[in-house]
């Protein structure tokens, strides 16, 4: 059996030049890791020039590539409204491979309402035959999703063994029944993820206020309300003993608020989308629906301490936000087209475009909060298993750019920002 | 000016666009003390108006002008329609465009309707209100009244009172008497006004300090209750705190300030009853000027070109 | 390119009115002129009929919104305000044109005068006649007929800074 070779790959979080040699798919995974992290899918590492490559044997000239662990994504929306699951499913995989993801946290939506064994049992034996990512569902922290009556969180995770607890973006409209998941959940481990609100606060709001507000006309949804919900879901977590992950968080006092708590020793996680370090109202322009989001796009100084709460930790994973829209619903007016943007086929491009390249994010705080975090969050694991999903490796090639058309897109809509525009990177995932 | 198939806002014309309109207003109004109130330009042309937000006054003025062009006028009535069933304003569209109209005037409470209707069809489009976005033939008409009133409207202080978080007419209003020089300063409670930063309109908090800053023009908004989903103002208070009291109208007359609204006025509540019959009122030039404002609009307008918005 | 000078225009100015105020009607008499430069051809011949002794009501129409040509622009004109600050129910009316040539102005002006009232007769006359009609309308008077110009330009003091016209 011949083995493939990698030489001259850049190990991106320390540039060192290496060789490898990639374990042949059926063999078992290796046990070498470089810098602790797990190098699951290879043989052999050498420092660049030093690997003895039999003649006979498939080598791949890595030459200015980078290797690093594939992404992990902790908020994904699969459903395409109106195509069937299967699709849906497949879509979304395909996307994520391209975009460098190789898992992925599903929330729970319409379609996939994970608030029963069945539908989880369904869900999970569709993706394992049509998806190419790994695809861990969210069980529903409430049934239907309603925010009222608890969902039955036993069996989701003693039997289904879900890990983390989501109603989707929804604020649940009952606090009292989250307080009561929370301290019910206290040993079944299960982590709360949840988008702060004060939902009477955001109620029919379309941006961040703002001149974009004003000129528009859409009326302005504040960021209190985000904090407000922040530190209640803080307190709440804390008074219950449960595990809390912060979803898309948006604000620059959010940040503060959860650096906070984190310096007080609170069992939070936070997360922050991509599109909301990249972008501000301002992209709404004369009410471009793709720049359509929940919560807003805000502020550049909203951008920047995000930024600087990624860097430092105190946000521990950058998210896709993935939701794919129908292009029909985002023609409509801003206000009637739906929130979110599709970002999985484009992720590691535009992390690199956007963050790496221009120098605000280095590699290794990126690995940290796309690749390390959100895994070590979900903790992924084969079904009935109690092995640990590790990440395979992937390798980027800097050099190439391509222009995201309509044919680039595996994800089955058109919303992204990015569309015909140049991005920088391409991945090869997986390498085996 | 350039040919131009939409209006759906103020930012979106040149300067020269603005004054093209304004001054083509003037001949218009001419037209009303002719024996035969009417003129042959837009023969054979069909308008529409869709209003999917009640409007008695924007509507028949619109209608009014659009008859006076010999256009032949067209009421979408959406109360027996679907439209008030969720069919998606795209579909509704579809099938006005197979009638053929050449010019559609929308109203909506959701900003940005128009712009989508625009870009859907040929036929002009004119917005007539959308949420709090813009209202620009309201901005017209006022603007050409204010120059009716005082020739020049360039280094004319007009000060907007009221709803102004909400008020489409404050925004295309105060922009379009801005572009042509004018100061514009607003002035209402917290809750309904916007921060500086965000409007660009220098803000006042009192009626002391409208009379210290002395304006031309005080332009009273209508309180629209209904618009509104939770209170932003305890309803009782309005009068005395932002409305035209009998006591602030005697200092308005000391001056020799003019008042104006965009109508309906809710009579003892922005505007006392004896306010409406001041001299310097200018709430009824406002509406004999609609008419011309809009005519203008809609002669100078051409279905089927490219959209500029 | 050949022309008239202001001297030839002055001159022909009062023969103009002397014309006019030989009419044989005794009806109130009314100069509206075509905006543009036929309103300041009707003011001056008002101004000269009075030196004749001759009242007549000075007007000015914009004929624009009338024009059977609107449609196949693409760019509407921008309009002027018309003047006509009398009635003119049983008036005698001329209509003060620079240049006639198709008809066709003349014809929307006969429309839009008869909007403004019902005159108990109109004339048609213009500072240059170059043939050429689209339509039966002629001319009740020209100062100058110029019929085989390839191109007329009037210019006038009050618009173009000097009484001249090119062809």
């Amino acid at each position: 059996m011949t083995n493939t070779y990698i030489t001259n790959a850049t190990w991106a979080i320390t540039g060192q030049r290496i060789d490898l040699c990639l374990c042949p798919a059926a063999e078992n995974i290796s046990t070498l890791s470089l810098n602790e992290i797990p190098l699951p899918d290879i043989k052999q590492v050498e420092p660049a020039g030093q690997m003895e490559i039999p003649e006979q044997a498939r080598v791949i000239d890595a030459a200015g590539k980078l290797l690093m662990p594939a992404l992990y994504d902790l908020h994904t929306h699969i459903e395409i409204p109106g195509r069937s699951k299967r699709e849906c499913i497949m879509r979304a995989g395909e996307a994520a491979i391209h975009g460098g993801v190789w898992g992925m946290l599903v929330l729970p939506s319409p379609s996939f309402c994970f608030d029963n064994g069945a539908t989880l049992d369904s869900f999970r034996e569709a993706a394992t035959v049509r998806s190419v990512a790994d695809m861990t569902p969210a069980g529903c922290i409430s049934l239907g999703m309603q925010g009222l009556d608890q969902a039955p969180y036993n069996t989701l995770a003693t039997m289904r063994g879900v890990r983390i607890l989501s109603d989707g973006e929804n604020f649940p409209s009952n606090i009292l029944m989250l307080y009561r998941a929370m301290q019910y959940a206290e040993d079944l481990d299960l982590i709360f993820a949840v988008r702060a609100d004060v939902p009477a606060l955001t109620e029919h709001t379309y941006a961040h206020p703002s001149t974009t507000a004003y000129n528009l006309g859409l009326h302005p949804c504040p960021p209190c309300a985000e904090e407000i919900g922040t530190e209640t879901l803080i307190r709440l977590a804390e008074a219950a003993g449960a595990r809390l992950h912060l979803q898309l968080v948006s604000t620059a006092e959010s940040v503060r608020i959860i650096r906070r708590a984190k310096e007080r020793g609170v069992r939070v996680t936070a997360e922050v989308a991509l599109h909301h370090l990249l972008f501000t109202h301002t992209q709404i322009g004369d009410y471009n629906t793709v720049f359509k989001t929940t919560p807003p796009l805000r502020d550049q100084t909203d951008c920047d301490a995000l930024l600087e709460g990624v860097k430092d930790g105190t946000v521990d994973c950058i998210v896709s936000a993935h939701t794919p829209c129908s292009p029909f619903s985002k023609k409509q007016d801003f206000i009637s087209a739906p929130a979110g943007m599709v970002m999985l086929d484009t992720m590691l491009p535009v992390l690199y475009t956007k963050l790496v390249k221009p120098g605000l994010l280095s590699w290794t705080e990126l690995i940290r909060a796309c690749c390390l975090k959100p895994v070590e969050i979900a903790n992924p694991r084969e079904q009935d298993e109690d092995t640990p999903r590790t990440a395979p490796l992937l390798l980027f090639d800097p050099q190439v750019s391509n222009i995201v058309t309509e044919e680039t897109l595996a994800c089955g809509t058109l919303n992204t920002p990015f569309l015909g525009q140049e991005l920088h990177g391409v991945v090869t995932l997986p390498l085996r | 000016m350039k040919p131009r198939k939409d209006l759906i806002t103020i930012e979106s014309l040149s300067d020269e666009d603005i004054h093209t309109i304004l001054d083509s207003a003037t001949a218009m109004k001419e037209i009303f003390t002719k024996s035969v109130k009417k003129v042959p330009a837009l023969k054979g042309k069909s308008v529409l108006t869709l209003f999917y937000e009640p409007s008695t006054r924007t509507r028949s003025s619109f209608e009014v002008a659009a008859h006076r062009l010999s256009a032949d006028v067209t009421t979408f009535t959406l109360a027996t329609s679907s439209v008030v069933k969720g069919e998606s304003v795209h579909d509704t569209i579809d099938t006005l465009m197979s009638m053929k109209m050449d010019y559609i005037i929308v109203r909506h409470k959701n900003s940005g309707i128009p712009a989508v209707i625009a870009r859907h069809c040929n036929a002009s489009v004119i917005n007539a209100g959308d949420g709090a976005h813009a209202h620009p033939s309201q901005a017209f008409l006022d603007a050409f009244t204010i120059r009716e009133k005082y020739g020049d409207i360039a280094g004319r202080r007009i000060v907007i009172v009221g709803d102004i978080r909400h008020s489409r007419v404050a925004r295309s209003t105060s922009l379009i008497l801005r572009r042509l020089g004018a100061q514009v300063a607003f002035m209402g409670p917290g809750s309904l006004v916007p921060p500086k930063g965000h409007t660009g309109v220098a803000r006042l908090h009192t009626w002391d300090e409208i009379f210290t800053w002395k304006p031309d023009v005080i332009y009273l908004l209508r309180v629209q209750n209904e618009r509104i989903d939770s209170p932003f103002f305890p309803a009782t208070d309005y009068h005395q705190a932002f409305g035209v009291t009998e006591e602030r109208l005697r200092r308005i007359e000391a001056q020799g300030m003019s008042i104006m609204h965009p109508g309906p006025v809710n009579r003892g509540v922005e505007l006392c009853d004896a306010a409406m019959d001041y001299e310097n009122c200018l709430v009824c030039n406002q509406v004999e000027n609609g008419i011309a404002a809009r005519m203008s609009i809609l002669y100078h307008l051409t279905p089927g070109t490219l959209s500029h918005d | 390119m050949p022309q008239l000078t202001s001297t030839d225009i002055s001159a022909a100015l009062e023969q103009w009115a002397d014309r006019i105020a030989a009419r044989s009607d005794d009806e109130p008499l009314g100069l509206v002129g075509l905006i543009s430069h036929g309103d300041e051809l009707a003011r001056r011949l008002t101004t000269a009929l009075q030196k004749r002794g001759v009242q007549a009501q000075y007007g000015a129409i914009d004929i624009t919104l009338y024009r059977d040509d609107l449609d196949l622009r693409k760019e509407r004109p921008a309009l002027r305000s018309s003047y006509l600050p009398f009635s003119t129910d049983g008036m005698h009316l001329i209509l003060v044109d620079d240049v006639l040539q198709s008809g066709r102005t003349a014809r929307a002006a006969l429309e839009t005068i008869f909007e403004y009232g019902r005159p108990a007769r109109v004339e048609l006359h213009c500072l240059v006649d170059r043939g050429r009609h689209e339509l039966p309308i002629r001319a009740d008077y020209a100062a100058f007929t110029l019929e085989s110009a390839e191109k007329v330009h009037v210019h006038l003091k009050e618009t173009d800074g000097e009484d001249a016209v090119l062809y």
